[in-house]
């Protein structure tokens, strides 16, 4: 099992779940495991391709998955992922 | 808590990073050791990428203006850091043992003072820093209202607000 935390603007895709927990195999399998529980989180995170939206990044066990494998990256039993919303303001 | 020290040319390098992206909000960061800014990080600021508005924290009101601009105009009230750039930023400070201090942006046509979005976003991502290895920084704003540049710096914890003075030198 997976840990996954939710950033705030994201949580009224998870029925305000801040942390919810999945199986997955890889950054991918986790963004489309998350798809079919709470539909319409995918596309707020990945474009078209798959690849990951530039306004947004996801930690696996605090390393920034860009410095892994990106969307490859694998997962394993016990791994916290942190999907982290950009830093922003007005 | 003693204060920061920001070196002269690493403030110029901002308030010409702010002058430069004028009537758009500039973002960045700066990082160093023991209180001490050695080092600036230009982020570029997405705001304008469809889609980045609705990941951010942004209230539903400020998400409603935002979507009344146009994507150029969108940047002159608002930013969004690339995280991209902030993933290169990061990498370089641990490379080089830096801590990061502080989050810029501008301001170019409001004073020198964090706006209700950048109070709530701040709070919001309090709880995001330690899960990312990073400290809480303070953030620092460059008015570009007047002709003389303005800079304040201030610590935003749990929606309050207070002056975070720092030397130049």
């Amino acid at each position: 099992m997976i840990k996954v935390r939710i950033p705030t603007p994201l949580r009224s895709l998870t029925k305000n779940q801040g942390e919810v927990d999945v199986t997955a195999d890889s950054i991918t399998d986790l963004v489309n495991t998350l798809e079919a529980s709470y539909p319409g989180i995918k596309a707020r995170l990945c474009d078209g391709s798959g690849e990951l939206r530039r306004f947004v990044n996801i930690y696996v066990n605090e390393e920034d998955i860009r410095f892994l494998k990106g969307k490859d990256t694998t997962l394993k039993s016990g791994d916290e992922v942190s999907i982290v919303p950009a830093i922003a303001g007005g | 808590m003693k204060d920061l020290v920001i070196p002269q040319a690493i403030l110029n390098d901002m308030i010409a990073h702010a002058r430069e992206l004028a009537p758009h909000e500039c973002c960045g960061l700066l990082a160093g050791n023991n209180g001490v800014v050695s080092r600036m990080y230009r982020i570029a600021n997405i705001v304008a990428i469809e889609g980045a508005q609705n990941l951010s924290s942004f209230d539903s009101a400020k998400i409603a203006h935002l979507e009344r601009l146009s994507p150029a105009e969108r940047a002159e009230i608002a930013f969004v850091m690339d995280m991209q750039d902030f993933s290169t930023a990061k990498k370089d400070m641990r490379n080089h043992g830096l801590d990061l201090q502080i989050v810029y942006h501008s301001h170019p046509h409001d004073p020198a003072r964090p706006s209700i979005t950048d109070i709530k976003i701040a709070t919001d991502y309090e709880e995001i820093w330690p899960k990312i290895n990073l400290p809480i920084p303070s953030y620092l704003l460059i008015s570009l209202m007047h002709t003389t540049p303005d800079i304040k710096n201030y610590w935003i914890k749990s929606g309050q607000v207070s002056n975070a003075s720092f030397i130049v030198r």
